[in-house]
């Protein structure tokens, strides 16, 4: 484990007024350039974990910490104001929460002035990210103005321009349509190939996340259930379902099969690999019954 | 596909929005007693501006919505809520009493009932969505969400509207939630004989729960018919950029081994698995 980026030891969070742990006793390594999918039932504690890691929790918000969290090695609270999130991004599931400019296009510069880039640098990864996510109509909009899958996809390109090594996505896609949550997807597929990046990524649609996570993570009443890579994860089924986690529909019929004997324990994660699959049990059980 | 009066006519609708935008050009269907509907299709396909002409809140710009009888056009919109009512695909767009009670009042008290009649409505209503009394001095906007859309659904109850709209039922819930809000909306469809259509882009909720699925596309509607059929048109599915659930899809792509392309849920599924390699 020698590119092990982010850290975390004996993590607990509460917060001020709250008489339960939002976080309870989490360890954790993330490893460089993995793409990680965090799941579990709302109120879990992932968005707080997405917050401890770029140290927006303890700084903004008022609570108990125990135990550490480290980025690069290094403490997150004993970071100087800002360097952290040069190294880490959130986008929010709340977008609005994280708009200042008056401009879709200034929105997108600003975070890119603060890393100090140079102007050439920030008019290229200015098309770069305007052209990945589709924003050109918008530039010249009010961001406040924007419907709200536009404002989501203006939060993950203000994030994206900044390229920082570890990006963290809360939610990303809740209030898109399917097309623009599928091309969220692609572009986060194509970091994913192109890039080194680390991606967190919090969702609920399933569906998606799995054929691009390296590894998942369960939370459930901020405890860390379960964590994995993504194919030994969805070995744990009954766990999930008790957990209230429903898998996609052609995981679940694939573990039926298993359960019934007539098909392995390795269930397919894309429908590629389902088809086939498929196919073979279905050929070897006609072909076996008449030989 | 029925011979009963339909309860909503919507004949040639065209919508234009004050600046000139076309949501809607040429609507035409109607809708049954007792159905369960969903209405899916790309942001912008104009799915809200038409569920917002059926409940009076928009005034057709040229054609006809009529629903019991009334006309739109002519009907006050105290006449057209009580007959359609339309919940807002975010709770906190809708709820504004400072208390639960007074946000379920709301409807019955606006529609001028007597105080004895928007006491058994709100009561009722909170029944049936399972707020227990406790929460009736509670301010909405302290519950969770799932409990703030239960709010929203009893505000719209209480009217006791023969159809009930739902925008995005599931949209920001997670599994649980949104089962259990589905299971909801089809106790008030099989036990209470309310009509329901949802709005949503969930296609495996829209599998599990609809029986009728509109697809719009640009204003228009592209297709109508009963769910199995419209899974299967995957022209008009790619065109609008949907995909049918991935149980039917997998379906679709194994089907020369036997497996029907309109099968829509993993129990299905199993079952077509037995009968080709033939166990019981």
């Amino acid at each position: 484990m020698s590119n092990v980026i982010i850290q975390i030891k004996n993590y607990s969070w509460q917060y001020m007024n709250s008489s339960d742990l939002a976080l309870r006793n989490i360890n954790l390594e993330i490893e460089e350039g993995k793409f990680i999918g965090i799941i579990g039932p709302n109120g879990s504690g992932k968005t707080t974990l997405a917050y401890s890691l770029d140290a927006l929790i303890p700084g903004q918000y008022n609570g108990i910490k125990q135990g550490e969290v480290f980025v690069y090695g290094k403490e997150v609270e004993k970071y100087a104001k800002g360097e952290l999130q040069k190294s880490v991004g959130v986008v929010f599931s709340d977008p609005e929460s994280q708009f200042t400019a008056m401009t879709v296009e200034d929105e997108l510069v600003f975070g890119m002035e603060n890393l100090g880039l140079s102007i050439p640098e920030i008019k290229e990864r200015l098309e770069w990210v305007t052209d990945l996510v589709d924003l050109e109509p918008l530039m010249l909009k009010p961001p406040y103005e924007i419907s709200g899958g536009q404002k989501q996809r203006v939060a993950l390109a203000a994030v994206l321009a900044m390229m920082p090594k570890v990006m963290v996505l809360d939610e990303p896609t809740s209030m898109l349509d399917p097309i623009s949550r599928k091309r969220v997807f692609e572009v986060l597929a194509q970091l994913k190939k192109e890039k080194r990046n680390t991606i967190i990524v919090i969702e609920h649609s399933l569906e998606n996340l799995i054929p691009l996570a390296d590894r998942m993570i369960l939370l459930s009443n901020g405890e860390l259930i379960l964590e994995d890579e993504t194919q030994q994860f969805f070995q744990n089924i009954p766990l999930l379902l008790e957990k209230s986690v429903y898998p996609p529909g052609v995981l679940l019929f694939f573990y039926r099969l298993f359960e019934a004997g007539y098909a392995n324990s390795v269930l397919p994660l894309t429908l590629e690999a389902a088809e086939n699959n498929l196919i073979k049990i279905i050929n070897e059980k006609i072909n076996g019954v008449n030989r | 596909m029925n011979d009963q009066k339909p309860f909503i006519t919507v004949d040639h609708l065209w919508y234009t929005y004050t600046d000139g935008t076309l949501a809607l050009s040429d609507i035409n269907m109607k809708i049954f007693d007792g159905e369960f509907l969903a209405f899916i299709g790309q942001n912008g396909s104009g799915k809200t501006t038409l569920s917002k002409c059926l409940n009076g809140l928009f005034k057709p710009t040229q054609g006809d919505v009529i629903v019991d009888g009334l006309n739109s056009k002519n009907t006050p919109i105290v006449q057209m809520v009580r007959r359609v009512g339309y919940v807002f695909q975010n709770p906190d767009h809708q709820l504004f009493n400072n208390n639960c009670w007074d946000e379920i009042a709301y409807g019955p008290r606006n529609i001028q009932l007597p105080e004895n009649e928007v006491k058994e409505r709100v009561e009722e209503a909170a029944k049936v969505v399972g707020l227990d009394e406790s929460y009736f001095s509670e301010h909405p906007f302290f519950l969770s969400k799932g409990l703030r859309q239960r709010v929203a659904i009893a505000s719209i109850l209480a009217l006791r509207p023969k159809v009930i709209i739902v925008d995005e039922p599931t949209t920001g819930q997670d599994a649980r939630q949104s089962i259990e809000i589905m299971e909801f909306l089809k106790r008030l469809n099989e036990e209470l004989g309310h009509t329901i259509v949802i709005i949503t882009h969930d296609m495996p909720i829209v599998a599990k729960y609809a029986r009728r699925v509109v697809v719009m596309g640009k204003g228009k509607i592209l297709a109508d018919g009963n769910t199995r059929d419209v899974f299967r048109m995957s022209d008009i599915l790619s065109q609008t950029f949907l995909e049918p659930p991935q149980i039917t899809q997998l379906a679709q792509r194994c089907a020369s081994l036997g497996f029907s392309p309109s099968t829509l849920t993993v129990e299905e599924m199993l079952e077509q698995f037995y009968q080709i390699i033939g166990v019981n």
